[in-house]
């Protein structure tokens, strides 16, 4: 049996860092413009007007995700060819979803028991996305060694995360869900952590991601797809986005800005508009790109398979 | 503790906003008009059975009516499954003590769940929520997801409406209404999130998950329905207002006699769906495109 998490004054210092960080200063959090979320809708809906024109008559809603845009942005035939890849639990995902559960633990109750046993125990009444399955069914030693990780993911959070007051108004697993064009685009997402009473006057929410992973490019979209979301579902822009990575305590913070929300906008147009080509069943473009190689649709991919080629002559290149 | 989303002003004016008065002989004639509908649907049913119509059954019937035809799997509790029963009571609780934010809400009414469940056990009073018994029974790991979900549903609700503008008294997560039409075996089952009284009665706020379709509108005038049957002398309400937190989207059902008739109407065809589902189950056999064509579907 591990020992208990619990916040300890050497992370006060550092959780106390954290927490004015996403804080920032409260006089400079910008107004909330009445205007700008019904703005930005009719933004996306004036820019993706001809893509739903193009759905066919009784195809479900097209979903925009974090990740089915990252993909179709990447290649349009990489996008196809994730989908039609049967889902599988890898260690990596396994270690996310448990980390995800403590962290949620953490912020709804400022403490942890046995790490592994909390995260496993809240799996078990959740919802079933394979990951229990693929945990229970792991050798004692790979079982161990998740448990292991786990363990100094969990360790990190205790130490860099204070409790937070509840005049935070603390939210886990928030869903956003807002229909476009009556409904036949959906943009989505989950956000991990959303802080700070919403407030008519004044920017005033804070959305954190968490990440058990290395660093990656698209999380900087990821976040800024959130802020546009919740722009759009709450009528207020949050006056922070955050990413807070448990492998070593890094949190990258940033305004938003109605830089970042344009540029968010802009990067669901593109790929909502592939999405909805994609789903009127147009032939997909195939980009190659550095990440080919890790595609599982390479081997039907001439294109994809000369970048992997070309590659090889220059040299590796590390996934990101 | 007072907070509220930049929209939750103008909801909450939606909210108290008047609505077309339905008058009691108005209200008396769905009603009649209902029971001469529904009793000869429900009266194929086998003896000493029962159509229990809640809202989850009614949406099914309209949106999937061929799910009606598969058995229905046993309730199992859950995090998800709970969250609205843990969270009214919370912000049953915010709104009686000021200062009180949703998550200590929470933590308060599932520590006093779980006291009353280990209480229930030593000497069967006071009787728990239907939750404490497995809640208390739980891990720690698995009671903090239940903590997490149940505080983020409280604060979305805590947070969509204008609390202090609300006349009271404002009742949260009452008694679901249940009406049972004389000489007949249905039963009409509607809930409804908060309840205030206004100048024309009394107004509903009905929360949703996901997103509103094109099902929402009737989704809101059963709950109208459900109240309205059950009401009694307070008569109909003004207003049912749908919220959808996930999608931030608001729908609101300004209740009249036509919406009233309509959703009886509704509530006609989702009983006579079911039945016929549950007479095709009992059967053994495979009939469903008959089945649900004859009920207008």
């Amino acid at each position: 049996m591990r020992s208990s998490l619990a916040r300890h004054p050497a992370g006060r210092s550092r959780g106390d860092t954290l927490l004015a960080r996403l804080r920032g200063d409260a006089g400079s959090r910008p107004a909330v413009d009445p205007g700008l979320a019904g703005g930005l809708r009719d933004w996306l809906e004036d820019e993706l007007s001809e893509a739903v024109a193009g759905l066919p008559d009784g195809t479900g809603p097209v979903r925009v995700t974090k990740d089915a845009l990252d993909q179709v942005l990447v290649c349009e035939a990489h996008f196809l060819s994730e989908r039609r890849q049967p889902r599988q639990v890898t260690t990596e995902m396994a270690r996310g979803t448990l980390v995800d559960l403590l962290f949620r633990q953490w912020v709804t109750t400022g403490a942890m028991g046995d790490a592994w046993e909390d995260a496993v125990c809240a799996l078990r009444v959740g919802r079933d996305d394979g990951v229990l399955g693929f945990v229970e069914q792991l050798a004692p030693d790979a079982r161990a060694r998740l448990a292991a990780e786990v363990e100094e993911h969990a360790a990190r959070i205790a130490e860099c995360w204070p409790i937070l007051a509840p005049s935070w108004m603390a939210r886990t697993q928030e869903r956003l869900d807002v229909p476009l064009a009556g409904g036949r685009i959906r943009l989505a997402g989950v956000v991990d952590l959303a802080i700070g009473a919403p407030s008519a006057g004044q920017a005033s929410v804070c959305i954190v991601e968490v990440k058990s992973g290395r660093r990656r490019l698209e999380h900087r979209g990821d976040v800024h797809l959130y802020a546009l979301l919740e722009t759009l579902r709450s009528g207020a822009p949050p006056f922070r986005v955050a990413t807070f990575y448990t492998a070593d305590g890094e949190i990258d913070v940033e305004p938003v800005g109605r830089d970042v929300l344009l540029g968010a906008l802009h990067r669901v147009v593109a790929g909502t508009t592939k999405l909805c080509r994609m789903a009127a069943g147009a032939e997909p473009d195939r980009t190659p790109n550095p990440l080919c190689g890790w595609c599982p649709g390479l081997a039907d991919c001439v294109p994809g398979r000369r970048q992997v080629e070309d590659s090889t002559h220059t040299g590796p290149v590390t996934r990101p | 503790m007072m907070v509220r989303l930049p929209r939750a002003t103008a909801v909450t004016e939606e909210l108290l906003a008047a609505g077309p008065a339905v008058g009691a002989e108005a209200l008396s004639q769905v009603r009649d008009r209902l029971v001469a509908a529904v009793s000869p649907v429900v009266a194929d049913l086998p003896a000493g059975e029962r159509l229990v119509l809640d809202g989850f059954r009614f949406s099914t019937a309209l949106r999937h009516p061929e799910r009606c035809v598969e058995g229905s799997t046993p309730f199992v509790p859950s995090p998800a499954t709970c969250r609205r029963a843990v969270g009214l009571a919370a912000v049953d609780r915010c709104l009686r003590r000021r200062g009180t934010s949703p998550a200590e809400a929470v933590a308060e009414v599932l520590r006093c769940g779980a006291e009353d469940a280990a209480g229930a056990e030593r000497d069967a009073a006071p009787r728990p929520p239907w939750w404490a018994r497995w809640y208390g029974g739980l891990p720690a790991g698995a009671r903090a997801a239940v903590a997490a979900e149940a505080t983020t549903w409280a604060t979305q609700l805590w947070t969509a409406l204008d609390w202090e503008a609300l006349p009271r008294p404002v009742v949260v997560g009452a008694r679901d209404d249940w009406w049972e039409p004389p000489r007949s075996r249905l039963t009409v089952r509607t809930r409804a999130e908060v309840r205030v009284r206004t100048s024309d009665g009394q107004a509903l706020v009905v929360v949703k998950s996901g997103v509103p379709d094109g099902t929402s509108r009737s989704e809101l005038a059963f709950v109208a329905l459900g109240a309205s049957l059950c009401s009694g002398a307070a008569g109909a309400p003004a207003r049912v207002v749908g919220l959808w937190p996930a999608a931030g989207a608001v729908r609101v059902v300004a209740v009249s006699a036509r919406v009233l008739h309509g959703a009886a109407d509704e509530v006609v065809s989702a009983s006579a769906t079911w039945v016929d589902a549950h007479l095709e189950r009992a059967d053994g056999r495979s009939r469903p495109e008959q089945a649900l064509s004859s009920t207008g579907t």
